[in-house]
């Protein structure tokens, strides 16, 4: 620990020295627009002027929450009477656009062939959504797999119940790339996210957090117990691979075996298990119901008498048969 | 950030907790309770008469834009038409009733897991109404499907000043539908055997009467959270929110109860029960976030304090136990009930400041603190629940008798409440600079500590003995001597070894990250190298280092699509393994303990490793392909593999996913939306394991010596594959919707194994040699759904929507081969006769919206 924090004390100040330039804070309304790095000479000219040709954008774009805040912040007068500036507060000052409209360049787009790089296009979203839940959104895998705001959200439609999504969930969203994770919750156990009581996006931030799996807490286990609370104990008896990582026996996104878990029972256990008299011996088919019956073999296995196998609080619990 | 920023944001993170009351509504940064749905509203819009807006989304082009990586969005949905009222406000909304019912096998567990049907109204509404002048609004929506699964909420606001939200919802999970209890009291704390079976001393035909004439019933835990949430500008930089949210969970689950191995016959007793879930979660977060031109912080606490109501388990075991010895040698007493200690009630605490300082050179330099702590201090239970005398009494000086009344009271216990705690500390400090358009870096170091300061001491002062009574009393009433206890005054007791302290399991983690990334026209390359140092107390190893080089491509097509592509190799090692790093914590630890003449049996075998903690090679590839096909199409895929080598003669040995997706999207107009997929994945694990000989244990631990001979190792394969396929089809006419859907899974597991000798296989199947086989039954799971859905205008306000699902399913598991039939098996009952085997079961739903 004090090595880490020694380390850290030695870093800030030496980046601090480093400070230069940094990017303001923007608001909604009255922001500064900004810089289309393809049409730096352009100037503003009003989201009228857009809306001329734009009348259908602007239909779908006035049913989102977009819509509301720049409308709100107009009216309060949060733009200091310089007019509705809403289209380029996002596309930027759109002369050059005006005059050139098939030149692709000449507005920042946020759309597949774009010529406005993926970099700037974030940065105009991050300018007023910066922060909060995006504060470490800059370094994120998702950042730096070269991932665009727009890949996951429409600003201009209201496409899903909240959040301005690319397609009508969360879950649709993530899928688009993460199609082998969906397929994962069609498993035999699985969290209920086609059952659409769940989002990915209930464990993951996917702007970037300080896990590599973007969760949403600081360990796998800190996360589970969010809803799992009953699993956080402490107990009095501890068993290491649960404390340790809830990962080390279930795969949260679905499995083919009961509760979620990694393999079947009592393989599970044996790879770690081989202490001397029962656990090590080999569970063949001659101990399952019907033949030799065997009891570390059929039903939960080994869970029917380790059942507080998470954990138990008992004085007697030490090897969670109690 | 200038001082008097500083000293607002400390004043601030103080006050705002007597001022607001919850967790960053954000959205993407709060856990849990972000999507709100149910079976029968998915996405939980509850749009009645969802139609397309028939101008797309522009006049300059009538096909969809794409996203960058090259998906195409939807066509959007024709808005909704707005009333106004006279104060200027606008509103919209629909609310709606109808029926659901259902038919075939509805009972079937995979039909109702999380869905739930079953025969009942239902209603859904939604309400829109914003006040342009102020930027106020407010939306309210809900879907109610029955009374366990159904769902409210409610957002209200001022847009860029504040927002609100409560909400209310039921979450069902069913876990059994084949469940057959023989005890009296299921769902409380006291289970007790029917009339027909007298406690310890039942016999086999009377369990077996009992289980036949059980009633069949469902578990099952139903969830029901509420909360509410508050968010809003404090000035332009500073942003406060808060958030209180309620859970209680309610029902019961299957649950075990331990009398000792059945699989010697007639000794002990093994019995699956059914535990209750009354459970209550209380969740608070508190924040306050500022950002500034240069600097952003965000200081949050979060609270939750869960409590068990029930929080033990009472059963009575109608098996009689009979000594190792014969009947000769009868058990001194009747052992026969059993008590569980549920989960305590438990405090979480975390406190975590994030700071973020904007750099030159395009940079971000992150520094984040978080402390947190989870502590429970309940009552401990007695040792055991039994009465009279337990144990084994053989002669005179022989004595494995022990007196209930030394054991069945907390005066037994060392301690009379756990005072468990485990505090947990996390500093991260991360920089990323993107200097040029062309070329960026990133750094961190991320530093994380669990630190355990649980501490118990099994010792009984009524009886001045360490350990405890091994389950509940039966495992010393079976085996002579095997009662669990060390009690140096006793040289009966005096070279046991059994467990005599909890294990505070806890670790240090430090990992350090350094990546680069390079962007070359339609080119992104990216590396990064990071290392990583566990070191956990009380493990096989007290240091596990791991290496591991992450590398990344990205392509953007010509066609506006792209390709994704990544790769990583990593490397763990770590110090010495030992095998058995537990004495500290068993009774050998203590003065008096006399070593047996023979020596200390091993623990367990010198090759085994852990696998969480053993030598590993690992290396993942991943693609990811987004390719349109014109404007109207698209075409995706991914292809994965995992490859995880364990160096381990006894362990997990490795293990071996690869898989693939294809998937194609065709929406050539607006009123057609037609998508199609296929998957598959195949998983394969191995492991190694050794039976010991257990007639001629001793302390050699090694592989190939007595204890662990090498003609007793097996291995074990576990090979899985799964497919996937679907498609759905999204048709407009006029006024109607038609949507439909079909998708297919079958899962498929092979378990296989090998041995060198009989004397690897447990000892209850060495006389089948000719049954033994090189492997299990297969487990498959395969199910067929098929969805349906038509919506049409009836009136200019009124729509209805007639939707329907079936499904097709098979299951097999072969844990519960013969459960269906029978669940006593000997001294062995069972409840649970496992999921359903096959079903085909569906359901219909009407209902009519009325439109505002």
């Amino acid at each position: 620990m004090w090595r880490a924090v020694f380390a850290s004390l030695i870093m800030v100040p030496a980046l601090w020295g480093m400070a230069g330039a940094a990017q303001s804070a923007r608001d909604f309304f009255g922001s500064a627009l900004p810089a289309n790095p393809h049409a730096a000479e352009a100037t503003s000219i009003g989201s009228a002027t857009c809306v001329a040709c734009h009348s259908v954008e602007k239909t779908q774009f006035a049913h989102t929450q977009h819509e509301r805040a720049f409308r709100a912040g107009a009216l309060s007068g949060a733009g200091g009477g310089s007019g509705d500036h809403t289209c380029e507060t996002c596309h930027g000052p759109g002369s050059a656009h005006a005059a050139n409209p098939t030149d692709a360049s000449s507005i920042i787009r946020f759309t597949s062939g774009s010529a406005t790089p993926v970099a700037v296009q974030n940065a105009t979203c991050i300018g007023c959504h910066e922060a909060g839940a995006r504060q470490h959104w800059l370094g994120s895998v998702h950042e730096a797999r070269g991932l665009a705001c727009s890949d996951c959200h429409n600003p201009m439609a209201r496409t899903s119940p909240e959040g301005l999504l690319a397609k009508h969930s969360i879950n649709e969203v993530c899928s688009t790339c993460h199609q082998d994770v969906r397929a994962k919750f069609n498993r035999r156990s699985h969290m209920p996210l086609p059952e659409g009581q769940m989002s990915c996006a209930d464990c993951h931030n996917p702007h970037g957090t300080l896990t590599r799996p973007l969760l949403k807490t600081d360990s796998v286990n800190t996360t589970c117990y969010a809803c799992h609370a009953e699993k956080r104990g402490p107990f009095l008896f501890e068993h290491a691979p649960a404390r340790g990582n809830c990962l080390n026996c279930h795969d949260p996104h679905g499995s083919n075996q009961q509760t979620l878990l990694a393999m079947p029972l009592p393989m599970l256990c044996q790879q770690c298990h081989t202490m001397t008299r029962h656990p090590n011996d080999l569970q063949t088919r001659g101990g399952l119901g019907g033949f030799n019956a065997d009891e570390r073999l059929m039903g939960r296995s080994c869970l029917t008498c380790h059942t507080n196998v998470h954990g138990s609080n008992n004085p007697s619990g030490a090897r969670y048969h109690k | 950030m200038s001082k008097s920023s500083l000293v607002c944001l400390c004043i601030g993170s103080m006050v705002l907790p007597l001022t607001a009351g919850a967790a960053d509504p954000s959205n993407s940064a709060r856990i849990t309770d972000l999507h709100f749905g149910n079976a029968l509203d998915l996405r939980g819009w509850g749009v009645a008469l969802d139609l397309p807006a028939q101008e797309g989304m522009s006049l300059l082009h009538p096909d969809m834009l794409r996203t960058p990586s090259g998906a195409l969005y939807p066509y959007p949905s024709a808005p909704l038409a707005m009333q106004q009222a006279d104060n200027g406000w606008l509103y919209s909304g629909s609310f709606g009733g109808g029926y659901v019912t259902t038919f075939g096998d509805d009972d079937s567990l995979w039909f109702n897991q999380y869905a739930d049907w079953g025969d009942d109204f239902i209603a859904q509404f939604s309400f829109n109404m914003e006040h342009p002048q102020s930027g106020r609004f407010a939306e309210i929506r809900g879907t109610h499907q029955n009374e366990n699964n159904q769902f409210y909420r409610l957002r209200a606001g001022q847009a860029g000043r504040y927002r609100i939200e409560a909400f209310y919802r039921d979450v069902p999970h069913l876990i059994s539908t084949t469940a057959r209890p023989i005890w009296n009291g299921v769902g409380t704390q006291e289970l007790t055997l029917p009339v027909g079976l007298t406690p310890g001393t039942s016999t086999v035909a009377q369990v077996t009467a009992a289980s036949l004439a059980a009633t069949q019933r469902t578990l099952r835990v139903d969830r029901t959270r509420a909360g509410v949430s508050i968010e809003g500008e404090l000035s332009r930089r500073f942003t406060a929110y808060a958030s209180l949210a309620n859970e209680q969970r309610d029902g019961t689950r299957l649950w075990g109860g331990s009398m000792f191995f059945a699989f010697i016959p007639g000794t002990g007793g093994v019995n699956e029960t059914v535990r209750p879930i009354d459970f209550s979660t209380t969740d608070t977060a508190l924040g306050l976030r500022y950002v500034g031109d240069v600097w952003r912080a965000n200081v949050s606490y979060a609270g939750s304090f869960f409590r068990n109501r029930k929080d033990r388990l009472d059963y009575e075991s109608p098996f009689t136990l009979t000594t190792v010895l014969g009947p000769a040698v009868p058990p001194a007493g009747v052992i026969s009930h059993g008590q569980f200690s549920l989960e305590p009630d438990n405090d979480y605490h975390n406190l975590r400041i994030e700071l973020s300082r904007q750099l030159g050179w395009n940079g971000t330099l992150s520094l984040t603190a978080s402390g947190a702590t989870m502590r429970q201090n309940d009552d401990l239970l007695a040792p055991v629940t039994c009465n009279g005398i337990g144990g084994i009494f053989i002669a005179p000086g022989v004595d494995y008798t022990f007196d209930c009344a030394d054991w069945n009271t907390p005066a037994a216990l060392s301690q009379r409440t756990a005072d468990a705690r485990i505090d947990t500390q996390m500093l991260d400090l991360r920089a990323v600079f993107r200097p040029t358009s062309s070329f960026g870096w990133r750094a961190s170091l991320r530093h994380y500590e669990e630190d355990n300061k649980t501490d118990y001491l099994a010792y009984n002062p009524l009886t001045g003995q360490y350990g405890y009574i091994s389950e509940n009393g039966s495992q010393g009433s079976v085996v002579p001597g095997e009662t669990g206890i060390f009690d140096p005054g006793n040289p009966l007791y005096a070279s046991y070894v059994v467990p005599i302290r909890n294990v505070p399991f806890e670790y240090t983690q430090t990992t350090a990250e350094l990546g680069a990334d390079w962007w070359l026209g339609r080119h992104s390359l990216g590396a990064t190298y990071s290392f990583d140092r566990n070191e956990p107390e009380h493990r096989e190893r007290t240091r596990i280092d791991e290496q591991r080089l992450m590398l990344s491509w990205l392509y953007r097509l010509r066609t506006g699509g792209t390709l994704r592509l990544s790769y990583e190799i990593a490397d763990r090692t770590g110090d010495a393994y030992n095998h058995d790093p537990y004495h500290a914590f068993k009774s050998i630890s203590l003065p008096g303990f006399v070593m047996p003449p023979g020596g200390l049996t091993a623990h367990t075998t010198s090759a085994m490793r852990k696998y969480d903690i053993s030598d590993r090679r690992q290396e993942k590839m991943r693609a990811i392909m987004i390719h349109p096909v014109g404007l109207a199409a698209t075409i995706s895929a991914t292809v994965y593999g995992n490859y995880n080598d364990y160096d381990a003669a006894i362990g997990r040995r490795g293990t071996w996913t690869t898989g693939g997706t294809l998937q194609w999207d065709y929406q050539p107009t607006e009123k057609i939306t037609f998508n199609a997929y296929l998957g598959y994945d195949y998983s394969h694990l191995r492991i190694a394991n050794v039976a010991d000989d257990e007639g001629n244990l001793g302390p050699d631990p090694n592989l190939g010596g007595p204890v662990y001979p090498l003609a007793n190792r097996w291995t074990e394969d576990d090979r899985e594959d799964s497919y996937n396929a679907g498609l759905s089809l999204r048709q407009v006419f006029g006024q109607q919707v038609l949507d439909i859907g079909y998708s297919f899974v079958y899962t498929q597991g092979e378990i296989g194994y090998d041995y060198e000798s009989l004397g690897a296989v447990a000892g209850t199947q060495q006389g089948l040699a000719g049954m033994i086989g090189n492997g299990f039954p297969s487990n498959y799971y395969r199910l067929h759904a098929l969805d349906a859905g038509l919506s049409t205008r009836l009136g200019e306000r009124w729509t209805a929507r007639l939707s329907a699902r079936y499904e097709l399913g098979r299951f097999a598991d072969f844990h519960y081969l013969g459960f269906a039939d029978q669940l006593v098996y000997a001294h062995r009952v069972y409840t649970d006769a496992g999921p359903t085997r096959r079903y085909d079961a569906g359901m219909v739903a009407l209902m009519f919206n009325y439109q505002l």
